[in-house]
């Protein structure tokens, strides 16, 4: 019963005291455009949620210069509903800024229509190259693009990789396994060139198809040709069809690196149980060292991580924290500046954004490009202070591996303990 | 030489377990002369069935059998009753677009209710089978053998009981048999149901090797089709041969052209075999307008 007074006494004095600071001013509204349903939308819930835990923890320290942050969620399920939703956010709930897309289909789909009726996107996650490449204003990449995946996972091998394993670089014998899809070619062939600049021969290059149904004749031809270190690019799936068939044809390797995609994906130790140990994996980084972070973005870190373990009881997969470091910045570092909300305005602000490395939760920087990148002049608005690294699967969580600032544990099982002994 | 072992005899038992998905389909095939478009969500349906029955019951999947295949009966006489009885006086499209309005709605529903997560049961038996040189997983030699048993008994079941005789005596001639007693509606229902039934039992023996998604039947649908056609359609030796004949292909032309080839290859020798032996490895003449095969 006093539970009850209580409560009623709170809703009345809420009551009485709300107009006084309720109405003080209107919400900035924000058109998130995730896929909410469809095959995407598990990867898309968790991101929505590490966004409300943004919007969250800036409502409650009293919003961006004493305006809240409103949400408008669209369901991205592909990328022609991504485009119909975003019309739709735009055209009838008179949206100017729009954020997500998890995929980079969809980030394509979106920030199309987006710029078309010249709207501020800032993309959380969607990784392909494409989507700063063409011509547009007012889209900002913050994760990191396709390329440095597979840039990583050969960083990895050279800086690190082969110094644990006592070995030369020209010596160690590094195999590619990619999907022959639009993600594994491009990151495949973003590895292919990467290595060949380094000089390193790859001793197997070969793409498959990710519906294949035996991955007999794939681990047979990478077992003959003998690979110290094999780079796969796959999707779930075939992922795990290819761990448990090594395992079965006892096909053993020092390090195994999978990129992105389906060793990413927290399923993976659901499916292949402890086999998944000791794997490498070249991707966005979930957690990374406190120690790179400015003492302010270290306890928003701890503060998100904490949320998001209570309410989605499990940590946040890279994906998810990606997706949370990118709107914690237009929280703090870009609509703080703004004054009229314009599209333009908002441009001007991000261009001029300078971040050094650890000013956002996972690690990342800063630095747009603008139509001013020596690499690729078409280019405008990629990050190109976007961090992504390599973590590892433990026995009972993931570390990051690599590079060494970012690093949460020190590589282990390397080399990687044959099967009958994993 | 022993890679060249070591792909044949990988391909042969792949080859077992595609053929013991393709059987319930040759069979409905052979029987009712219709093509069934959602076989690979039946499979899907049984493979999640498998996975609830093992993870939800701890049961193993070869025991969860005893539900499966009996519920998958029941889902397919279901199916049979609601929309294939109804479209089959109709023209042949109307099964086709029925069959594949299934399809979608199955793939659809699955992925309302499960998510598209993949779903995964512990391997059954710890470590692979070693002989000599070659390294095989238990489940796909135990898998061959289920599917060599159930050809044998199916085989004999068509030749030596009455039911099975009077499958074939409907798939010779309809209207004679249904002048000589044969309650032809009721045979193709249980013909139907009993081909669904099959689906199940592969799905089990399937659920240790695969994970099951919404969209898994799509993956395995195709091979099934070829190899129905390859074997000689209705023939269910046929579909034996023929599955092994795409496994033992797939798997040599991945390892010495490319992986990404090993689709390629299998529906090259389905052309061959289309162009030099219409009616299949082991159909008759004229064996899509018979039927099945005595």
């Amino acid at each position: 019963m006093r539970h009850w007074l209580k409560l009623f006494a709170c809703i009345l004095a809420a009551a009485t005291f709300a107009p006084a600071t309720g109405f003080a001013q209107a919400p900035i509204r924000i058109g998130v455009l995730l896929p909410l349903t469809g095959p995407f939308a598990k990867n898309g819930i968790e991101n929505w949620e590490a966004m409300k835990i943004a919007r969250d923890m800036i409502n409650e320290r009293g919003g961006i210069n004493g305006r809240k942050i409103e949400y408008l969620e669209g369901d991205a399920t592909s990328p022609s509903a991504a485009i119909s939703e975003t019309e739709r956010l735009i055209t009838k709930e008179g949206i100017k800024i729009t954020t997500g897309s998890f995929a980079s289909p969809l980030a394509i789909a979106v920030s199309q229509a987006a710029e078309r009726h010249g709207v501020f996107h800032w993309e959380t996650t969607g990784a392909a190259e494409i989507i700063t490449r063409r011509g547009f204003k007012h889209t900002f990449q913050v994760g990191a693009p396709a390329r440095k995946y597979g840039q990583a996972a050969v960083d990895f091998i050279t800086e690190d990789l082969a110094k644990r394993l006592n070995r030369p670089v020209s010596d160690l014998r590094i195999a590619m396994l990619w999907e022959n899809r639009a993600f594994g070619k491009s990151v495949g062939d973003g590895i292919r060139a990467y290595t060949g600049k380094k000089g390193i021969k790859l001793v197997y290059d070969e793409g498959y198809d990710q519906f294949a149904t035996d991955m007999t004749p794939i681990v047979q031809k990478l077992k003959d040709s003998k690979p110290d270190i094999l780079i796969a690019i796959s999707f779930p799936n075939d992922a795990i069809l290819f761990q448990r068939k090594a395992k079965e044809l006892n096909f053993n390797v020092a390090a195994f690196i999978g990129v992105s995609a389906g060793y990413s994906s927290p399923d993976l130790r659901a499916s292949i149980g402890s086999m998944v140990n000791g794997i490498f994996v070249a991707d966005f980084p979930p957690k990374v060292n406190p120690n790179v972070l400015k003492p302010e973005v270290r306890k928003i870190a701890d503060e998100f991580y904490k949320r998001y373990e209570k309410k989605m009881g499990r940590p946040p997969a890279g994906h998810a924290t990606a997706g949370f470091s990118a709107i914690w910045a237009l929280f703090t570092d870009v609509l703080p500046k703004a004054k009229t909300f314009e599209p333009d305005e908002l441009r001007d602000i991000a261009l001029k954004l300078d971040l050094p490395e650890g000013s956002l939760v996972n690690g990342s920087g800063i630095k747009f490009t603008n139509f001013d990148w020596p690499d690729n002049p078409k280019d405008a608005g990629q990050n190109l202070r976007a961090s992504i690294g390599v973590w590892q699967w433990t026995k009972d969580g993931n570390e990051q591996v690599f590079p060494a600032k970012l690093a949460t544990h020190e590589p282990i099982m390397v080399p990687l303990p044959s099967w009958d002994k994993r | 030489m022993t890679t060249l072992g070591q792909l044949i005899l990988s391909g042969i038992f792949i080859g077992g377990i595609y053929a013991l998905m393709s059987i319930g389909l040759t069979l409905i095939f052979g029987v009712l002369r219709i093509v069934n478009f959602a076989h690979g969500e039946f499979l899907m349906l049984g493979m999640y069935g498998a996975w609830a029955m093992t993870r939800g019951l701890g049961l193993d999947p070869y025991v969860a059998i005893i539900a499966v295949v009996p519920a998958m009966f029941l889902f397919g006489g279901l199916v049979y009753r609601l929309i294939v009885s109804p479209a089959l006086d109709k023209p042949h499209l109307v099964v086709v677009f029925a069959t594949m309005g299934l399809s979608i709605l199955m793939q659809n529903i699955a992925l309302m209710l499960m998510s598209a997560d993949l779903f995964d049961i512990p391997p059954v038996f710890g470590h692979a089978v070693t002989v000599g040189p070659f390294y095989f997983k238990a489940e796909l030699v135990l898998g061959f053998v289920i599917t060599a048993v159930c050809t044998l008994v199916l085989q004999w079941a068509l030749k030596s009981t009455y039911l099975g005789k009077a499958i074939r005596a409907t798939v010779q001639d309809r209207e004679a048999a249904m002048l000589m007693g044969i309650p032809v509606p009721r045979i193709f229902l249980i013909t139907f149901a009993g081909g669904s039934a099959l689906v199940g039992l592969a799905a089990c023996v399937m659920m240790p090797l695969f994970s099951v998604f919404p969209t898994v039947g799509l993956n395995f649908v195709l091979i099934a089709f070829v190899i129905v056609v390859l074997g000689g359609m209705g023939s269910i030796e046929g579909a034996l041969i023929g599955g092994i004949c795409v496994g033992v292909v797939q798997s040599l032309s991945s390892y010495y052209v490319a992986p990404a080839f090993g689709q390629m290859f299998f529906f090259i020798l389905f052309l061959l075999v289309m162009i030099f032996r219409p009616n299949g490895l082991l159909g008759q003449k004229g064996a899509a307008d018979i039927g099945i095969i005595d």
